[in-house]
């Protein structure tokens, strides 16, 4: 094999599939880069079993066939690499030569037969969305996926597809976002699926802000056919509880804030958190929000801001990081927060199909 | 009441004591949480088990479960630690998956309530009936209209029809003992049978207690406990036969008993069969013994002679064998008790009688099944039978073989008394000696002279011989629990040999 590529070109690519790689040893061909080259250029595809990444790139290939490389090796060899060309030739051994300009790399590499087959994919519903479209959904939901393992169902985000709607749901048991967006699909392509985290970061990464993406849903996995890339993931496999139950329902007082202003006044009173408890105290009364934080061992901090609000007096405490990541991935100037009482969940809506549920925290006393 | 706080855990909790605690924390819960968000969270909950392992709630919805594990996870902790010994844990699984769960139960529910859905139900067709019934694990032949009813059984009979009617709400559990071979199992599948066909949705289980283990074993090596717990906890109807094989199985047992008080709590059904009372069964946990206790056990004793024969004549018809009521009357004056032994004399009775060309007599009968009816009544005889027989060869009364007097004869009455007991009971040497209120050494002795005298002495044997005859073949009061003879097949087949030459 033996072809010739433009530095960015190949970086690019290379940046798009490493992430996936995995960092268990105990299968060093998941480590690797799988490289294919035909006429028309390369093809790179990693995968942990899991996940997996194909993407294709223009090369000028002049002997064709296939290798596979240590991919984050590979990736910063290639980064370093000090002219816009690179030469990379593989013998039968999968020893493969890399030359850019005066710098000269031999990496060893393993046979692309070891490299693992991804399963065919069967019977699936078949179809097209909005690449844009699904990015701003993942973004706006991704960042409340529990980490907790024990709740596997939860470490992803719940897809549902039906009745006009795309609705993606990611809940910790703490908080929980949603983006419900009304979105015609073709008949009989109703389902629900938990899609991982790893994919759903992977896909937020492969997803730009134009085009559409050809999507495909089995059972127990999904692909995601883009222009020049395609991935495929596993799907979490069990039900995804009724999030439903835990959105309130309807609030008896709306406050409308500036996204950027509260999420800067909050970052700064978090500096003086409370360990222990976590959580910062949102007062609102006329117009206002005082939002305070008070660490016994350290200090104070409060900061009041210009709100609209005209309701009775309400003191809610919140996780301040819970508070911040959807302000962090919204980009509506205005945000609404609505609230029942000091106990019940507050509600984080914007003007467009999006609700972030969070729970208070207890203030003691 | 407060002073039985903090409760230990290192026993499970009772389900009285569940609900009472429950009502204490909750309402703990309430004041200090306040009511609306009490009653936003914790509407539905209720205490599934608490032991070493932590609390265990149960939630009405899987989000609640998850919500209030996160949210309330301090507030529940601190609230349960007033009450209990220790509580580090709590974790909260879900009660009504209905709610979540993608396939709802409506069509249940029709055919239950409105008669128009019951017709609908016996609609289904019977080979689809039948392949449930299967793949539930029931066996096809045992079902309530072949079941032979008698005076013996009775009780079980009412109940397991009971049962199967109204699953859940009559006798939980339901717990039949018996000697083997008396019908259990019979009835077992029967509930599952007329449980099915009047409600063709509901789930029905039925295994043995060792399947159960089995498939627990499997569970734990293939990491897949979740589906286990998932397929037997959501059981309508579970039937385990032979539970005295949980006996000595302590995990098992423990997973049992999680299983049992799932399906108690969801007013389930649960039927169970063992060759003894619960109480009886070796090292079974209390907790096990007590519940399986709370609902209805009934015993099914061995048949009368009415029943033996209806039951025989049953099978014969079932089977289409040429014998006649007179030969069956035969058979049942000699064989008592165990069905399995009674059919088996029945096909050996048919089988010689194909094989003779004379009419069989009802004495030729009694030859062909002597053997059975010697194992199968031999250790139903205590020492007292004994003692009667030999007081009655020996014109030698009761009390004196009791008593010290020496003459020869009623010394020779008490050392055969003594010999039989050891030879015909399962006493010990112990036992024996407390029975005539001697030490086992003159039990040993006796038991040694006995011997060497029937090696001396052919009209000592005889004797001997007769005593013995008279004692196993005049029947005495029937121990119904005895253990059953379980009858080798080569001795059936010796017997054939022996006497299928006399026809030809």
């Amino acid at each position: 094999m033996k072809f010739q590529i433009d530095k960015d070109v190949f970086q690019d690519a290379l940046n798009q599939v490493q992430h996936v790689v995995s960092s268990r040893t105990t299968l060093p061909i998941l480590s690797n880069v799988l490289i294919e080259a035909d006429e028309l250029g390369l093809q790179l595809s990693t995968t942990d079993l899991d996940v997996t990444i194909t993407v294709r790139v223009p090369a000028d290939v002049s002997v064709t066939g296939a290798t596979t490389m240590p991919a984050r090796r590979l990736a910063s060899i290639v980064r370093e690499l000090p002219t816009s060309e690179i030469k990379i030739e593989v013998n039968e051994d999968n020893a493969a030569t890399v030359r850019s300009g005066p710098s000269f790399f031999k990496i060893l590499g393993l046979p692309n037969s070891e490299f693992p087959v991804i399963g065919e994919f069967g019977d699936a519903k078949e179809f097209t969305i909005d690449q844009k479209l699904l990015k701003d959904a993942l973004r706006k939901t991704a960042y409340a996926i529990s980490t907790d393992e024990t709740r596997y169902v939860l470490n992803g985000v719940n897809c549902i597809i039906g009745e006009g709607m795309l609705t993606l749901v990611a809940t910790d048991g703490r908080r929980l976002a949603m983006v419900e967006q009304d979105l015609e699909f073709p008949a009989g392509n109703e389902s629900a699926v938990i899609i991982p985290t790893k994919a759903v970061n992977e896909l937020q990464r492969l997803l730009k802000d134009s085009g559409e993406m050809k999507v495909s849903l089995t059972n127990n996995q999904a692909s995601f056919q883009l222009n020049e890339s395609h991935l495929i993931t596993k799907l979490i496999e069990g039900n995804y509880p009724n999030f439903r139950q835990v959105i309130p329902g309807e609030a008896k007082y709306r406050v409308t804030v500036e996204r950027e202003v509260l999420h800067s006044a909050v970052k700064r009173v978090a500096l003086l958190v409370n360990e222990k408890t976590n959580s910062i105290k949102f007062t609102f009364a006329d117009n206002q929000v005082s939002i305070a934080a008070n660490s016994p061992e350290i200090g104070e901090a409060e900061e009041s801001i210009d709100v609209k609000y005209d309701g009775p007096k309400i003191v809610v405490a919140f996780n301040p990081e819970f508070v911040m990541a959807p302000l962090r991935n919204l980009d509506q100037d205005e945000v609404y927060i609505d609230l029942i009482d000091e106990s019940s969940p507050g509600v984080l809506k914007i003007d467009e199909p999006f609700l972030y549920v969070i729970m208070p925290m207890r203030v003691a006393g | 009441m407060h002073n039985i706080y903090p409760l230990n855990v290192e026993e499970p909790l009772e389900r009285q004591q569940l609900n009472t605690l429950w009502k204490l924390v909750s309402d703990d819960l309430r004041t200090d949480l306040g009511d609306p968000l009490f009653d936003r969270w914790f509407t539905g909950f209720l205490l599934d088990s608490v032991d070493l392992n932590g609390v265990v709630l149960s939630a009405p919805g899987s989000m609640y479960a998850i919500w209030v594990e996160e949210n309330f996870r301090d507030s529940v902790i601190s609230t349960f630690q007033k009450y209990l010994s220790k509580c580090d844990k709590f974790r909260v699984s879900v009660v009504a998956p209905a709610e979540d769960a993608l396939e709802p139960e409506p069509e249940v529910a029709i055919e239950e309530v409105s008669g128009k859905g019951k017709v609908l139900s016996q609609t289904i067709s019977k080979s689809k009936l039948l392949e449930r019934g299967l793949s539930a694990g029931l066996v096809e032949n045992f079902r309530f209209d072949n079941f032979v009813a008698g005076e013996n059984c009775d009780l079980a009979l009412a109940a397991a029809k009971a049962v199967a009617d109204d699953p859940g709400r009559t006798y939980q559990p339901l717990y039949f003992n018996s000697a083997c071979g008396l019908g259990k199992t019979h009835l077992l599948n029967a509930i599952g049978w007329e449980s099915l066909r009047q409600r063709p949705k509901s789930k029905i289980i039925s295994v043995t207690a060792e399947q159960f283990a089995n498939d627990y074993i499997d569970a734990i090596q293939n990491n897949s406990l979740a589906a286990f717990r998932k397929r037997y906890r959501e059981a309508d109807l579970l039937i385990i036969d032979d539970v005295q094989f949980l006996g000595r199985k302590e995990g098992l047992q423990r997973e049992f008993f999680h299983t049992f008080n799932r399906l108690n709590d969801q007013r389930k059904q649960v039927v169970l069969a063992s060759d003894c009372p619960a109480s009886e069964i070796n090292a079974l946990e209390d907790r096990l013994v007590s519940r399986f206790q709370s609902g209805l056990s009934a015993e099914i004793h061995r048949p009368g002679l009415e029943t033996r024969a209806a039951i025989l004549r049953r099978k014969r018809d079932d089977w289409d064998m040429k014998v006649s009521d007179d030969l069956i009357n035969a058979i049942v004056e000699r064989v008592k008790g165990n069905v399995r032994v009674l059919e088996g004399a029945l096909i050996r009775v048919a089988m010689v009688a194909t094989m003779n060309e004379e009419e069989l007599t009802t004495a030729d009968v009694h030859e062909v099944i002597a053997d059975i009816c010697d194992v199968q009544e031999g250790r139903q005889l205590d020492a007292e039978e004994i003692k009667r027989a030999v007081s009655e060869q020996y014109d030698v009364s009761v009390p004196l073989i009791n008593g010290k007097k020496r003459t020869a004869r009623v010394a020779e009455a008490r050392q055969v008394a003594m010999f039989l007991c050891r030879q015909l009971t399962e006493l010990s040497l112990v036992e024996v000696a407390a029975c005539f209120a001697k030490d086992h050494g003159t039990v040993i002795y006796a038991v040694k002279k006995v011997k060497k005298r029937c090696e001396d002495s052919a009209s000592f044997k005889s004797t001997v011989e007769l005593i013995k005859r008279r004692l196993v073949r005049g029947g005495g009061t029937q121990n119904p629990r005895g253990n059953d003879p379980v009858v080798p097949d080569n001795d059936q087949f010796t017997s054939f040999r022996k006497f299928s030459p006399k026809g030809k």
